[in-house]
C-alpha cells in the first residue's frame, strides 16, 4: 500500500473531495462578487473603453436616484404581497393535498405544472388574457358585471396587484410542495396524543402542525422571498416598469441602467447595495423565525 | 498495382471532378459562409428570411436570420459590439440610433464602398431622404433598408358615409373630411368615439418606453415642436411640445380603447384592423398589412393622409425606418460577403419584389413601377411623403436611446395622470440637459 504525506494524506481527503466545489464557487460567485463591488466604485459606459475613478459617487448617487429609491418600496410591495398569499395558498393546498387517496396525488402532479412553465411565457400569456380590449379574462370579467377600469395593467392602483396575481398562479405550488414534503415528515404521535387528550382538528393544527412545521414554512418563506426579491419577467414582459413607476422593481431599474444604457458602474453600485439589502433581509428572517422558536422552545 | 493506362484514366477522372468543382466555386463564391443577420420583427422581416435563402443559393453564402422585438435587437446587437463577440455580421439599424453606432464605430462606414460601387448600387435612385438610415457627421453607418413614412391611417368607409357626414355637419357646422389641422383631429376624433358600440376615434401606443416616447414624437412634430438639437440644446419643455403632450393625453382620455396606455406598435395596430379604432399615426409599413383578409377585418376601407398639423403650419411628413449595418469588429472579408448582401438586397429587382412581400421601399424607380402603383394604390401619396420627408424630427442624435428612455418614461406618466404635461416635459428636459453636461 502506498503510503500519503503531507497534503496528500488522508487527512486533507476532505478538503480535496470539496475543491471542485470551492473552485466553481469561486469562479462563478466569488469572483463575480468582487469585480461587482469593484466596478461600483468607477464611472463605466459600455460603449466608452474609458472607467474613471469616482468613489463612492456611485452610492450617493443611488440614494438621490428616485426611481432606484422607489423600486424598494415597489420591490417590497410585491414579495410581502407575492409570498404572504403563497404562503397561505400553499399551506392550505400542502394540508388538502397531504392525504393519500389517488385523486389528491393526481392533484400533486396538476399543481405543480405552472412553475414548470418558463417564466416569460406564463407572463405573455397573462397579459394577453388580461389585455383590456382583446383579452378573453377581460371580457368574462367585464361579463359577470366587475368594473376594473381600462384595465389591470394600465390602472396604477391594480398594475402591481397583476404582477402578484400572476406569480402567486406560477409559485404557489412551489411552497405546496416544500410543505408538503414537511407534512410528511412529521410523526403522528403527538396528533395521537392530542385527539385522545380531547383535542379538536383546529387545536392540533394550531399547537403540533404549525410548530412542528416552523422549519419548513422558514425554508420556504427564505427560497420564495429571495426569488421574489429578484422580480422581472412578468414587470419586462407586460408592464415595463409602468404605468409610470408602478410596478418599477429594483432588478428591472439595475437592468435598464446597465443594460439598456450600459452603465455598468453604477448599475454595479445599485446591484450591491441591492445584495446588501437582500442578504440583510434574509438574515432577519432567519433570525426572528430562530429566536421566536427558541422562545417557544420548540424545534428550528 | 495499378497498370500504366489505368492510372492515366484514373487522374484524368480526377481532374475532370477537380475541374468541376472549380466551376462550382466560381458559381457560389461564398460557398460555406454564413452571414449572422440580426433583424427587426416588422412586416418586412419574413420576407428577408426568404431573401437570406435566395441569396444563399446565388452566392453559396448563408444568411441566418435572427428575428427579435425592438428592445431586444438593440440590447443584443449593442452588447455584441460593446463585448467584441462578433455574433452577429450585419444587423438593422433604427434610423434613430445613427449617430450612436457612428459615434461609437459600431457599424463599418460605408461610404468608400458606396462610392465605389456607385454605378453597381445606382445611387441616383435611391430616395435622398434615405440616406438619413445611417448617415451621421459625414459617415454613412448603415445602408438605407426599409424607408418608412408617417401618415394619418382613417377608415374610408366611414368617412364617406353620408349618414356620417350628416351627422358630422349637424353638429360642428363643417363638412366631414380627412382632418388636416388638429382642431379638425379633435372634433373628427371625438365625432366618431363611441365607447358603447366599440368604436374609438383615434389610437395610440402607451405603454412605458419606446412605444409611448416615439408615438408622442409624431404629434410633437405637428405641432412643430422639437426635442433637441445636435449640439445639444433642449426644446422639449417648449409651449409647443407641452400643447403637444396635452393633446396626447386627451387622446388616451377621449379617444382612444381603454387599454391604449399599455399599447405597443402591435397592439395599436391590432386596435385598427379589428375595426375597433378609426384613425391612428403609423408608419407606411403597415400599410399593405390593412389590405390582408388574414390579419385584417378593413380590407379595402384604409385611407393614408398627411398627418395633421397646428392651423397655418407647413405640413411636416416623418420619416423613419431601417438601415442595415456591418459589425466593424467582423473581418475584412466578412464585411466584403456583408456588403454584397447588403448590394443585393437593396438591387431595384429585389427591391420590388421585397415591395410586393411587405416590404418597405428605398428606390424612386420602386415607387414609379407600374405594377406596384396597380397593386397598391397609396404609392403615389407615399412618394410625395419620401419627396417631402424630415428624418430628423426625432433627434439622430448619439444620446437618442437615453433621451426616449426619458421621454417613454415621462409621457407615460402624463398620460395616466402620475404628472401633468407641464411637469412631465419639465422633469424630462431637466434630465435631458443633465446628459449633455455630464
Amino acid at each position: 500500500m502506498l503510503s500519503r504525506k503531507g497534503i496528500f494524506s488522508s487527512k486533507y481527503s476532505l478538503y480535496w473531495l470539496m475543491a471542485p466545489l470551492f473552485i466553481y464557487l469561486a469562479v462563478f460567485y466569488l469572483y463575480p462578487l468582487i469585480y461587482s463591488v469593484y466596478m461600483g466604485f468607477f464611472e463605466w459606459n459600455m460603449g466608452d473603453p474609458t472607467m474613471t475613478f469616482v468613489g463612492l459617487s456611485n452610492y450617493v448617487a443611488a440614494f438621490r436616484d428616485s426611481q432606484f429609491t422607489g423600486s424598494f418600496i415597489n420591490t417590497a410591495t410585491f414579495v410581502v404581497a407575492a409570498v404572504g398569499i403563497e404562503l397561505t395558498l400553499g399551506l392550505a393546498l400542502a394540508l388538502l393535498l397531504n392525504r393519500e387517496t389517488w385523486p389528491m396525488r393526481l392533484l400533486r402532479t396538476v399543481v405543480l405544472l405552472p412553475t414548470l412553465l418558463t417564466p416569460l411565457v406564463v407572463a405573455l400569456t397573462w397579459k394577453a388574457l388580461l389585455n383590456p380590449d382583446f383579452g378573453a379574462l377581460t371580457y368574462y370579467i367585464r361579463a359577470v358585471g366587475l368594473d376594473i377600469g381600462r384595465g389591470v395593467f394600465v390602472e396604477r392602483s391594480l398594475a402591481m396587484a397583476g404582477i402578484v396575481l400572476i406569480d402567486v398562479w406560477q409559485w404557489t405550488s412551489l411552497i405546496t410542495i416544500i410543505l408538503l414534503a414537511g407534512l410528511k415528515g412529521m410523526p403522528i404521535e403527538p396528533y395521537e396524543a392530542a385527539y385522545v387528550d380531547g383535542a379538536s382538528r383546529w387545536q392540533a393544527f394550531r399547537f403540533i402542525t404549525i410548530p412542528l412545521l416552523r422549519p419548513t414554512i422558514l425554508i420556504a418563506l427564505v427560497v420564495r422571498s429571495l426569488d421574489a426579491l429578484k422580480i422581472f419577467d412578468s414587470v419586462f414582459a407586460i408592464t415595463g416598469g409602468g404605468p409610470g413607476t408602478a410596478t418599477t422593481t429594483t432588478n428591472f431599474h439595475i437592468f435598464k441602467v446597465g443594460i439598456q444604457h450600459l452603465r455598468v458602474g453604477y448599475a454595479s453600485a445599485l446591484s450591491n447595495i441591492f445584495l446588501a439589502v437582500s442578504v440583510g433581509i434574509g438574515l432577519l428572517i432567519i433570525r426572528n423565525v430562530f429566536l421566536s422558536s427558541r422562545r417557544k422552545g420548540g424545534a428550528v | 498495382m495499378l497498370r500504366h493506362k489505368q492510372r492515366i484514366g484514373m487522374g484524368l477522372i480526377l481532374v475532370l471532378i477537380l475541374g468541376l468543382g472549380l466551376t462550382g466555386l466560381a458559381d457560389k463564391p461564398y460557398e460555406g459562409q454564413v452571414l449572422h443577420l440580426a433583424s427587426m420583427a416588422d412586416q418586412f422581416t419574413d420576407h428577408l428570411v426568404v431573401l437570406g435563402r435566395q441569396f444563399e443559393e446565388v452566392t453559396g453564402a448563408r444568411v441566418e436570420v435572427d428575428v427579435l422585438g425592438y428592445v431586444e435587437l438593440r440590447e443584443k446587437v449593442v452588447l455584441d459590439y460593446t463585448t467584441d463577440t462578433k455574433q452577429y455580421d450585419l444587423a438593422t439599424v433604427d434610423i434613430v440610433w445613427t449617430g450612436e453606432f457612428a459615434e461609437k464605430g459600431w457599424t463599418v462606414d460605408l461610404k468608400p464602398w458606396i462610392n465605389r460601387d456607385y454605378i453597381e448600387l445606382n445611387v441616383p435612385d435611391i430616395l435622398p431622404v434615405t440616406w438619413a438610415q445611417g448617415e451621421w457627421a459625414g459617415k454613412q453607418v448603415a445602408f438605407p433598408m426599409a424607408g418608412y413614412v408617417n401618415s394619418l391611417i382613417y377608415r374610408t368607409d366611414l368617412f364617406a358615409d353620408a349618414d356620417e357626414q350628416a351627422a358630422f355637419k349637424a353638429e360642428y357646422g363643417y363638412d366631414l373630411n380627412v382632418p388636416r389641422t388638429l382642431d379638425e383631429l379633435v372634433d373628427v376624433a371625438t365625432f366618431f368615439t363611441r365607447p358603447d358600440e366599440g368604436q374609438y376615434g383615434l389610437v395610440a401606443n402607451g405603454a412605458r418606453g419606446p412605444a409611448v416616447a416615439q408615438d408622442w414624437m409624431e404629434y410633437m412634430r405637428g405641432f412643430g415642436g422639437r426635442i433637441v438639437d445636435r449640439e445639444g440644446n433642449v426644446y422639449v419643455d417648449s409651449p409647443k411640445a407641452v400643447a403637444a403632450l396635452e393633446l396626447f393625453v386627451q387622446i388616451f382620455d377621449e379617444w382612444a380603447p381603454p387599454g391604449a396606455p399599455n399599447y405597443w406598435w402591435d397592439d395599436r395596430e391590432t386596435s385598427y384592423r379589428t375595426g375597433m379604432s378609426v384613425m391612428q399615426s403609423s408608419w407606411s409599413i403597415a400599410r399593405a398589412g390593412y389590405e390582408n383578409p388574414d390579419i385584417s377585418l378593413v380590407v379595402g376601407k384604409t385611407g393614408m393622409a398627411i398627418t395633421p398639423t397646428a392651423a397655418g403650419d407647413t405640413p411636416a411628413f416623418g420619416f423613419g425606418g431601417w438601415g442595415i449595418g456591418i459589425n466593424a469588429d467582423i473581418d475584412p472579408e466578412k464585411q466584403e460577403i456583408a456588403w454584397e448582401f447588403i448590394k443585393w438586397i437593396a438591387s431595384e429587382e429585389i427591391q420590388k419584389d421585397w415591395m410586393l412581400n411587405d416590404g418597405a421601399p428605398i428606390r424612386l424607380s420602386t415607387l414609379l413601377d407600374p405594377e406596384l402603383n396597380e397593386a397598391m394604390p397609396w404609392l403615389p401619396t407615399m412618394l410625395t411623403m419620401f419627396m417631402h420627408g424630415d428624418g430628423d424630427y426625432r433627434p439622430r442624435v448619439p444620446e437618442y436611446n437615453q433621451i426616449q428612455d426619458i421621454l417613454g418614461l415621462r409621457v407615460n406618466q402624463a398620460i395616466t395622470h402620475e404628472l401633468t404635461a407641464e411637469e412631465a416635459l419639465t422633469l424630462a428636459a431637466q434630465e435631458i440637459r443633465a446628459l449633455y453636461s455630464d
